[in-house]
């Protein structure tokens, strides 16, 4: 066991690990010594060769087969230099009064984290795409929302610099995405933020952060040689994202002080549509999302919005298999692709715990009313399909693999409700959130407004494991805001903190 | 080699066209990548799973007996299909989230080789198509 020493240490460096790595690298200029823990790699453009299977690999938690206890949901979070914000599609939406609201976390004022959500999204440069940047796929939608009447609205991007590859979700090849691998961590790197890579932690025990360096499978190899380490820091920011921050923290014992730690877990739970044009669309050409709607918002709890997907992703999103499944994926280049996410209720029987080895186990059931909002979501994609000029859709509760144009009247008996069975239909989740929820109380809560965990002075989370509850909006930029006041008080506690 | 018994492997192997009919169209190399990439994943999950996996393999094997009368290898196509439904939408989370997952992994031996990737007019660039590194152009998985 090796024995290494800082002042402040960070675990994890995605979306909320990257932006408190560079909002505290100025302290480095007083002498402050601090480190990235991050259990990923940092690949090169040469690792970065989008084909599917290797790249998730490389760039996801098991390979992006996690799934939930029952296996109903598929769970997406990325593992590398830069988190989830690797392979995120850079969707850059700030979150509406309404749901800091709803959250109702005394301290936590929206005029707050609005402003820094506007930082964020000024750093990464978030803006509208170009209309020559806009492809079929996101066109279609646009004009299918417009010929019905539904809201339908451009979404920030945060690219500099895209070329249009379509493989976002598969870590950028160009480089034009701006995740904390691009932006956050080679700031925080040049004021002198240590990153190290290959590095899983493994517990956390009163100030010692006990983990193990991995030789590289790919990548550049680790600053550390590989072995086991005690990394001993006053103060710890823990940021391994909503699924293994509440599992480091429940692997350190801290449970049973804090009964809240891993419940309350939500997952924006997603479903992938695909419709069949007659001609070819090529929607792996170009920016995969450009649009969204949240026509059904208010009314049915679900937003829609433009994806693209590679082939065996479709493929195992698709329901049923034999001849109409091929058939649909022999014509992979006329589909044409909505994303549907449902608002979950935070329940505290949603939660991550953990096995006997200490690995996160996902305990989560669909409600009634996300299942409802589900069903709605593939009858209103299903007419955004035909309006946009669609010959057959495939809805995953249809009685028939295919719904022909001809049939789009009879949509309500075509897609019964009863056919929406969790492990039937194919749902996943890339908007993992909550688990160790802000709150006032260690009774019902994990953290204060602040990250500060209730109990443990000198412990901090910042990443999507604080949301009390479902962003209803695509999280990065809210995990950031909330990331960067983790940063400010971490700032304004530094010296009662370092002095111990 | 695929980790489960030999005669688990077989039948997987054997009942793999009828979830993705194309994969009875592979030539010899494209078999050797189906059953590679089914390999390497399985070899990467827990030992639970493949355990699990091995009685589901079993029950949509030997199950038909009882329903049918026959294992599943002397059903018609038109019964096969009848019986596999039935599983994708079983009484039981459990049991249809299990046949998911089956239907998933030759998905991914299958859709997860760039190699059948143009016979879907997926065709992805990354950088320049000239540098050569269109993702669908390489060879290996
Ligand atoms: C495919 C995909 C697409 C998405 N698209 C969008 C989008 O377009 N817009 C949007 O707003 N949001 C999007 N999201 C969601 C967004 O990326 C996440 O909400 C956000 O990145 C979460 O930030 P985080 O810091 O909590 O976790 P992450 O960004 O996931 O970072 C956690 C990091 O911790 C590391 N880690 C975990 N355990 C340990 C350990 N024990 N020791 C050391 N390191 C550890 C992990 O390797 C990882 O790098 C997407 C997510 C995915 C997966
Ligand atoms: S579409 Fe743009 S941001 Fe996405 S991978 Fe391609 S170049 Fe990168």
């Amino acid at each position: 066991m090796r024995n290494e020493t800082y002042d402040i240490v960070i675990i994890g460096s995605g979306a909320g690990g990257g932006t408190v790595a560079a909002a505290l690298a100025p302290l480095c200029a007083d002498g402050v010594r601090m480190a990235v823990l991050e259990w990923g790699a940092k690949l090169g453009p040469e690792d970065l060769t989008g084909r599917e299977l290797e790249m998730a690999r490389k760039l996801y938690v098991d390979g992006g087969a996690v799934l939930t206890r029952d296996g109903a949901i598929t769970l997406a979070a990325g593992r590398a230099y830069g988190g989830s914000t690797v392979v995120y599609t850079g969707t850059s939406l700030p979150i509406p009064e309404r749901v800091i609201e709803r959250w109702s976390v005394p301290g936590l004022e929206w005029s707050d984290i609005d402003q820094r959500c506007r930082k964020y999204l000024a750093e990464n440069n978030a803006h509208l795409l170009s209309e020559e940047l806009i492809n079929d796929n996101n066109r279609l939608f646009r004009e299918g929302c417009e010929r019905l009447g539904y809201r339908v609205a451009p979404f920030p991007i945060n690219t500099h610099g895209c070329l249009g590859s379509g493989l976002c979700n598969l870590g950028c090849p160009n480089g034009a995405k701006r995740g904390t691998h691009v932006v956050q961590l080679p700031q925080a790197e040049a004021h002198g933020v240590e990153v190290i890579t290959h590095c899983r932690v493994t517990s956390i025990d009163d100030r010692i952060c006990r983990a193990v360096v991995t030789p590289p499978e790919h990548g550049e190899a680790s600053r550390w040689e590989p072995g086991e380490y005690a990394v001993h820091a006053r103060i710890v920011i823990v940021c391994a994202g909503a699924l293994h921050t509440p599992a480091l923290l429940l692997r350190s014992g801290l449970g049973s002080k804090l009964p809240a730690l891993g419940r309350y877990l939500t997952l924006h739970p997603a479903l992938i549509l695909v419709g069949e044009h007659d001609r070819p669309i090529a929607n792996f050409r170009g920016h995969p999302k450009s649009y969204w709607s949240d026509q059904f918002l208010d009314s049915h709890g679900f937003v829609l919005e433009t994806c693209m997907y590679f082939p065996f992703t479709t493929a195992k999103n698709l329901i049923g298999f034999g001849e109409e499944h091929a058939e649909l994926m022999r014509g992979f280049e006329r589909l044409q692709m909505i994303l549907v996410l449902a608002n979950d209720p935070a329940r505290a029987e949603n939660r991550v715990t953990v096995d006997r080895d200490g690995h996160p186990v996902v305990d989560y059931t669909l409600t009634e009313g996300v299942l409802d909002a589900l069903h709605a979501s593939m009858k209103e994609a299903a007419r955004i399909f035909f309006a946009a000029g669609a010959r057959r859709i495939h809805a995953p509760a249809g009685v028939t693999f295919f719904i022909e144009a001809r049939d789009e009247e009879r949509l309500d008996e075509l897609i019964p409700r009863s056919n929406v069975l969790p492990g039937r239909i194919s749902i996943t989740s890339a908007h993992i959130m909550g688990g160790c929820r802000m709150g006032r109380e260690a009774a019902t809560s994990v953290t204060d407004a602040w990250g500060r965990v209730h109990g443990f002075d000198g412990l901090f989370v910042a990443d999507a494991s604080l949301f009390p509850r479902c962003s209803e909006v695509n999280p990065y930029v809210t995990v950031m805001a909330l990331a960067d006041r983790v940063a400010e008080r971490v700032r304004s506690d530094a010296r009662e903190l370092l002095s111990r | 080699m695929i980790p489960l018994s030999p005669r688990r492997a077989r039948f997987l192997v054997s009942l793999a066209p009828t979830i993705a009919p194309d994969v009875a169209t592979l030539d010899t190399a494209g078999r050797a990548r189906f059953e590679s990439i089914v390999t390497r994943a399985l070899d990467e999950r827990p030992a639970q799973v493949r355990r699990q996996l091995g009685l589901l393999l079993d029950l949509v094997r030997f199950a038909p007996l009882l329903r049918y009368g026959r294992p599943f290898a002397r059903l018609d196509a038109h019964r096969q299909a009848a019986w596999l439904r039935w599983l994708e939408g079983a009484p039981i989370v459990r049991l249809r989230a299990g046949f998911w997952g089956l239907k998933t992994l030759v998905y991914m031996g299958y859709y997860g080789q760039p190699h059948v990737w143009g016979s879907l007019g997926y065709r992805p660039f990354s950088r320049a198509s000239s540098s050569g590194r269109d993702p669908g152009a390489e060879r290996d998985v």
